[in-house]
């Protein structure tokens, strides 16, 4: 206002249309603050999002059409023959190999982790939140910690193989590690947690009088399982596939610890071409079809699940 | 009614196996770090001594230095990041922010290799960071941020935001009002976010492993170091003891929280 007055008593002559615009002007920016009041709070966490998530992504992506050089640096050429190496016979294999290992990793967790959060909630009794506790307690040491320490029980002088050598039920120490198996059970024993939480939190909030009410309607204890119960738990096995899917699908510690230089996954051929031969192009082809893949199951179980499904189990 | 019976039994086995499952591997490792084993994967008999011979390990003593330093900084600034998108996205609506909460999803969903590579292309091709302990900080936040944002946020819908209205209609000004009354409100989320927010930062491996470039060691890499070219008992008392300090953290913490609700179950009585 300072400044109106101040222009009010220098400039007599072409005082009136003078403060008028000004005034009006002053309002559109206060307008237009208003309506951008939201970004002092989101802007932080949207320019970080963008240096530091999206420009990186991009980077690899524009990188995986580039040539690479003979040194390890990349050829400003277009071309698309660092996506050739999906086809390759080993690393199709490799991927092959993933996306089964993920996919059973998922289907095991489900099959064992359905049961596992029903007994918690159904005779868990007052013991439900102590024996959630139990569920994640182990998930909070570092992984590579937990699949040392997985690996060290299979090993082939290990824990496990004693223990069946002294109840005579094998002759010989077996092999376990370094095979597909031993990855799979890695890959389970790290994400189980994952799948049970979302569905004991869904089975948790079911409402007890439906499931009264479809026993007073003649359901048996199955029926009842399958025609409520399971229908109205499933976001929670979206939610809970994502989680297990999608860490298995990226990883490199499992195969690298469990399977040794002989089973190889995904993750490690990314780390491969990235960090050991220094050829970024491929590398950067290899990383954006494996996001793509992810961002694909992301998408399906958002879609089935709703967008806070995700957010929810934060 | 018998069926229910065999039922009950099935699922009493397959978690009661899980359980076995799930822990079988800490508590031999939690064992065997007591063992006078030379490897660390047999039982011969107890002995402090790996313990005594950690502490008399510069290297590891470093590697958890900096960790905890790694970890400080992810925590202040995500939860200051955090706590304050959380608000906007909470607060008001705009164009883009559907979009921003999707692509926020991204550092937590997307495999943890990608983003370390993508990173460490980033950095060195592109923006030219020297790789250091600079790099393992973005990293981190990186994913710590959306952390934060989303533990903070879904607890925003239990607020009783109408403490804020009356503040202001008592006469408050908007910053008064903020630290009297909305930033108390949002204090237990943002404790909530930092509790979840630690774990993951303090043991994150791989992105760390991509960024870090030579000679900056966190805990997870030098565990890594230690772990690749043999087995040798000083995992097995590092892993000891990330096993027994976070149990000991949550037994804690839930002592005083049930404490708490007693107490105040008892006061409302």
């Amino acid at each position: 206002m300072g400044a109106v007055a101040d222009t009010i008593s220098s400039k007599r002559s072409s005082k009136i249309t003078e403060t008028r615009r000004q005034h009006h002007s002053g309002k559109k920016i206060i307008g237009f603050l208003r309506r951008r009041a939201y970004f002092p709070y989101v802007g932080p966490l949207s320019v970080w999002i963008i240096l530091f998530v999206i420009a990186p992504l991009g980077i690899i992506i524009y990188y995986s059409f580039l040539r690479a050089g003979p040194s390890g640096n990349i050829i400003a050429v277009f071309t698309l023959e660092n996506y050739r190496a999906l086809f390759n016979p080993t690393v199709r294999v490799v991927f092959l190999r993933t996306f089964l290992l993920a996919f059973l990793t998922n289907l095991i967790c489900l099959i064992v982790g359905y049961p596992i959060a029903y007994w918690i909630v159904m005779y868990g009794g007052r013991w439900k939140h102590r024996l959630v506790f139990l569920l994640i307690m182990p998930s909070w040491t570092c992984y590579l910690i937990r699949l040392y320490a997985l690996k060290t029980l299979m090993g082939y002088s290990g824990l496990l193989n004693a223990v069946l050598l002294k109840l005579n039920l094998i002759q010989a120490p077996l092999q376990l590690l370094y095979t597909p198996g031993s990855i799979l059970l890695g890959l389970v024993y790290a994400w189980l947690p994952f799948m049970v939480l979302p569905i004991y939190a869904s089975l948790e909030g079911l409402d007890p009088l439906l499931l009264e009410a479809s026993s007073d309607l003649g359901a048996n204890s199955f029926e009842r399982f399958f025609t409520v119960t399971l229908p109205l738990t499933k976001g929670s096995l979206f939610v809970g596939s994502l989680l297990v899917f999608i860490p298995s699908l990226g990883d490199w510690l499992a195969p690298l610890l469990l399977g040794g230089d002989k089973v190889l996954l995904a993750g490690s051929l990314v780390e491969h071409y990235f960090l050991k031969q220094g050829n970024i192009p491929v590398g950067s082809s290899l990383a954006t079809f494996l996001t793509a893949v992810v961002l694909l199951a992301l998408y399906v179980v958002i879609k089935f699940a709703g967008q806070d499904a995700l957010e929810r189990v934060l | 009614m018998k069926g229910r019976k065999v039922a009950r039994s099935v699922l009493l086995g397959i978690s009661v196996l899980s359980y076995i499952i799930l822990w079988a591997p800490a508590l031999v490792l939690i064992l065997f770090s007591f063992s006078k084993n030379r490897f660390g994967i047999k039982w011969e008999g107890f002995t402090l001594e790996w313990y005594a011979n950690l502490l008399s390990q510069p290297a590891a003593m470093d590697a958890l230095k900096l960790s905890i330093l790694v970890v400080a900084i992810a925590i202040v600034v995500s939860s200051l990041g955090g706590t304050l998108a959380a608000y906007g996205l909470y607060k008001y609506q705009f164009k883009g922010r559907g979009i921003l909460r999707v692509v926020s999803l991204l550092p937590l969903v997307m495999p943890t290799v990608v983003t370390g590579a993508a990173m460490l292309v980033y950095f060195t091709q592109l923006i030219h960071l020297r790789l250091g302990i600079g790099s393992v900080i973005i990293a981190h936040i990186t994913f710590t941020i959306p952390l934060s944002t989303f533990v903070v946020l879904g607890r925003m819908s239990r607020i009783d935001w109408s403490l804020e209205e009356a503040s202001i209609d008592l006469g408050a000004n908007k910053v008064t009002t903020f630290w009297k009354i909305t930033f108390p409100l949002l204090l237990p989320s943002i404790f909530a976010s930092g509790l979840l927010i630690f774990p993951w930062s303090f043991n994150d491996f791989i992105t760390t492993y991509f960024v870090a470039g030579v000679g900056v060691t966190t805990l997870p890499i030098y565990i890594f170091s230690q772990v690749r070219h043999s087995t040798t008992p000083i995992v097995n008392t590092i892993g000891a003891i990330f096993i027994i300090i976070p149990l000991l953290g949550t037994l804690f913490t839930s002592f005083f929280r049930n404490r708490k609700s007693a107490q105040s179950r008892s006061g409302h009585d």
